[in-house]
């Protein structure tokens, strides 16, 4: 019953769309008519001063035109005028005049217009309690945030929210659940709404509906993508078992079993701006040397053949061995789903842990049972076992995992990784047959010319950063940022570039292409894929072509020579090449 | 925030046109009444938190349109209610006629699992009218009708005077709770290792 996941509508798709849209109409979509009156002016401004990663998504910049994610659907035949690229911006037939706006939200709402505050945890890596509960839909803070995140279930009921109170914001979920089951009664999906700089982008899975309104030039393939992570998450904590519940009882309220969960949400939620992994399918690896690893995957394989299904040694996001029963495998979103679930919830880390959990790649019907022990602030293993009753074992499994890594120095050694073996376009191998001016730098040079204004800094002609896929490893590297991108805000928009770069290379529709070489303001993308992996660099905006093909290749060279080191190898991870799916759990 | 296990409920509000269903939402939930009539398109959603019995619910209120145009939209609207409140005009027969209409074609779009023991309430709206001289259906006729029906609650309101209102959504919050299921069963299954790897992909990969 679920379309086949299409991350590229055609033109015809967007035909029952358009008359979906003005059907739409028919809804009062609350909101339009009693927005602040200085909602288009200069107040957008105000949060802007704490730059940090959250305020660049969280609010609107005053460039970017206001507009809430609600009045959007009033915006639409403004776009029309002053944005040539929205040319299906009239999708949307603006809301009856007659709509009665929001005076009614009022009565739930407790405080209309909070100034927001300024937050004071600007040091903090990045925000995890921002979720903003005293907002709800009326609030003006409420309506510039860049991207929005829902949940709810078909009856309208509301089941996570990124911002504000789930409840407050029960008559937003029922607009939601109107729109989505009005085009559904007529046969029809909706996949996406564009609304001025708004996407409002849909995924309906079952009885639960998952919504982002977003303005942040995503594509629609990158946010499909980002709520079916989403969904993947809330399926790894509660099973699909849940669909159950609503077969039962459409009145089914399932907010309350996702009690404590927000920060779990929030995680993956930021992971989408900083983790390649979030749009790569693949997963990344600590740099070891290669006995380092042995030593580690021995002694894990050693344990799965006692009865676990899986054993995972990570250093924070990243693998340092894994190990799976069988045949079993794992895909790589369940890793990414799994570590952010580990390193998200606090109570892990303080104490070993037992808990159900459901890996949605592997199955996502039923639970498995996770034990899971930090071994230090950073190190943590996963055992994963069908067997509700396993702790003890799992336990003494842990002390012999222990044993081993203390021995062989294994934990020493992924303390050094962590600070040390990076990867850094400055060190990119010289090409002997070249003199040209990209000679090896020591890290000592590196600093020194980190403090120089030039734009050419990073690596040989003008490369500043790639990223490497391997698609039989189903896993990739990649470089350190130069000084060149060195804050989040360049960093993300880099991440976002290369969102779009893998975007535009899967199009089913074009695609799948082998290069792309492309160049703008910020910088010079390449892209190459063939059938073993898949290379995502970017150059400074003046690089030359020719020279930054060449050092794609000798990255690709690099990559191989490192390859024992940067990449996991084992024969469950191999198996996935013939698995990969792309898009839809 | 695990302690913020407030429950909500979904009530839905349907009558026809010019009943008053937007008037009595707005002054139960805004306290405000205005004589300009402005036809719902659709729908409309409001939000109240009440407190009864020491717990704390959140209503969510569907204010549906009444032309009879949109009532294609029933499904999409109707579909895991708590509550459903029907309204008529104690001036106009018609409306209270067409009750049993709205009644049955909620039950039909909505399906509820129970549908004898589905918590309805009904509301006799503008009472205030010409100091009750307009009046052409009788509290006895509107009562006699909702016992026929299960003993449905019913109460006399008035938007404009705000008379009766509070309390008529008391008693649609409290008709919704008691519909509640006890505690709805969440069980979920543990993998089967049996065939481990293989039936599990095919589930893992419908995509």
């Amino acid at each position: 019953m679920e379309d086949p996941p299409n991350p590229n509508p055609n033109p015809a798709d967007s035909q029952p769309q358009a008359e979906a849209g003005a059907r739409l109409a028919a809804l009062s979509l609350r909101g339009g008519r009693d927005l602040p009156p200085d909602f288009h002016s200069s107040e957008i401004h105000e949060h802007h001063l704490d730059d940090d990663d959250e305020e660049e998504e969280g609010y609107l910049t005053a460039a970017s035109r206001g507009g809430s994610s609600i009045c959007a659907w009033k915006e639409a035949p403004d776009g029309l005028h002053d944005d040539d690229k929205e040319g299906d911006g009239d999708d949307v037939s603006p809301p009856s005049p007659s709509s009665s706006g929001y005076a009614g939200e009022r009565g739930s709402s407790l405080d209309d217009d909070p100034e927001p505050d300024p937050d004071p945890e600007p040091a903090q890596d990045w925000p995890r309690d921002k979720k903003h509960l005293d907002e709800d839909d009326a609030s003006s803070s409420w309506r510039k945030r860049k991207k929005h995140f829902f949940i709810l279930s078909n009856s309208g009921k509301p089941i996570y929210s990124r911002y504000g109170d789930e409840h407050k914001l029960a008559g937003f979920s029922a607009t939601l659940q109107a729109i989505i089951s009005f085009v559904e009664n007529s046969g029809d999906h909706i996949k996406f709404v564009r609304a001025g700089k708004h996407q409002i982008v849909f995924l309906v899975k079952g009885p639960i509906y998952l919504v982002c309104i977003s303005c942040t030039e995503e594509s629609y393939e990158g946010l499909r993508g980002q709520l079916e992570l989403m969904y993947g998450q809330l399926l790894l904590i509660l099973t699909k078992s849940v669909n159950r519940c609503f077969e039962k009882n459409p009145k089914f309220d399932m907010a309350p079993l996702l009690g404590g969960t927000d920060a779990v949400f929030l995680s993956l939620i930021h992971a989408f701006s900083w983790n390649p992994a979030t749009f790569l399918h693949a997963y990344t690896c600590l740099p070891l040397v290669q006995a380092t690893r042995q030593a580690a995957s021995a002694v894990l394989q050693d344990v799965a053949d006692s009865g676990v299904l899986f054993a995972l040694l990570m250093c924070e996001h990243k693998v340092i061995s894994l190990v799976g029963a069988q045949k079993a495998t794992l895909h790589p979103d369940d890793i990414l789903l799994l570590a952010n679930f580990i390193l998200s919830s606090e109570s892990f880390r303080t104490s070993e842990s037992f808990s159900p959990i459901c890996l949605p790649r592997y199955n996502p019907m039923a639970f498995l049972y996770a034990y899971v022990h930090f071994f230090d602030e950073h190190t943590y293993v996963t055992l994963l076992t069908t067997r509700s009753d396993a702790f003890y074992d799992l336990k003494e499994s842990r002390d012999r995992i222990q044993n081993v890594l203390l021995k062989s120095n294994v934990l020493i050694e992924v303390q050094r990784s962590l600070h040390e073996s990076t990867l850094h376009v400055e060190d990119l191998p010289t090409d002997t047959n070249s003199q040209s001016a990209s000679q090896h730098h020591s890290s000592q040079d590196r600093s020194s010319q980190s403090l120089s204004p030039d734009m050419a800094i990073g690596g040989p002609a003008g490369l500043w950063h790639f990223i490497y896929k391997s698609v039989y490893l189903d896993q990739y590297v990649s470089s350190e940022f130069p000084s060149s991108i060195s804050n989040q805000k360049q960093q993300k928009r880099l991440y976002k570039a290369y969102q779009k770069l893998y975007a535009s290379m899967h199009d089913k529709a074009t695609g799948p292409h082998k290069t792309q070489f492309r160049r703008d303001d910020d910088y010079v993308l390449f892209c190459w894929i063939t059938q073993d992996f898949e290379l995502y660099a970017a150059f400074n905006p003046l690089a030359d072509k020719t020279q930054a093909i060449k050092m794609c290749n000798r990255v690709c060279q690099w990559v191989r020579d490192l390859e024992n080191e940067i990449f996991v190898y084992g024969e469950s991870a191999l198996s996935w090449q013939y698995h990969h799916c792309w898009g839809g759990i | 925030m695990a302690s913020r296990r407030r429950m909500l409920l979904k009530v839905i509000i349907l009558g026809d046109s010019g009943v008053g269903k937007t008037s009595l939402m707005n002054q139960y939930v805004n306290k405000r009444f205005s004589n300009q009539y402005k036809a719902t398109i659709g729908a409309d959603f409001l939000t109240k938190e009440v407190q009864i019995d020491d717990r704390l619910f959140t209503l969510q209120i569907w204010d549906t349109a009444g032309q009879e145009r949109f009532q294609s939209l029933g499904v999409a609207f109707y579909r895991g209610a708590d509550c459903c409140v029907l309204v008529y005009d104690v001036n106009v027969t018609k409306s209270f006629e067409k009750l049993n209409n709205w009644r049955e074609e909620f039950l039909i779009q909505a399906s509820p699992s129970d549908p004898e023991n589905f918590p309805f309430v009904v509301l006799g709206n503008k009472i205030d009218v010409d100091g009750g001289n307009s009046r052409t259906v009788s509290e006895k006729k509107a009562k006699a009708w909702c016992a026929s029906k299960g003993n449905i609650p019913y109460f006399e309101t008035s938007a404009k005077e705000g008379f009766n209102v509070e309390a008529a959504f008391e008693c649609i919050a409290r008709n919704a709770i008691k519909n509640e299921p006890e505690e709805d069963m969440y069980l979920p299954d543990t993998i089967d290792v049996g065939g481990a790897g293989r039936q599990q992909r095919s589930s893992g990969c419908e995509c």
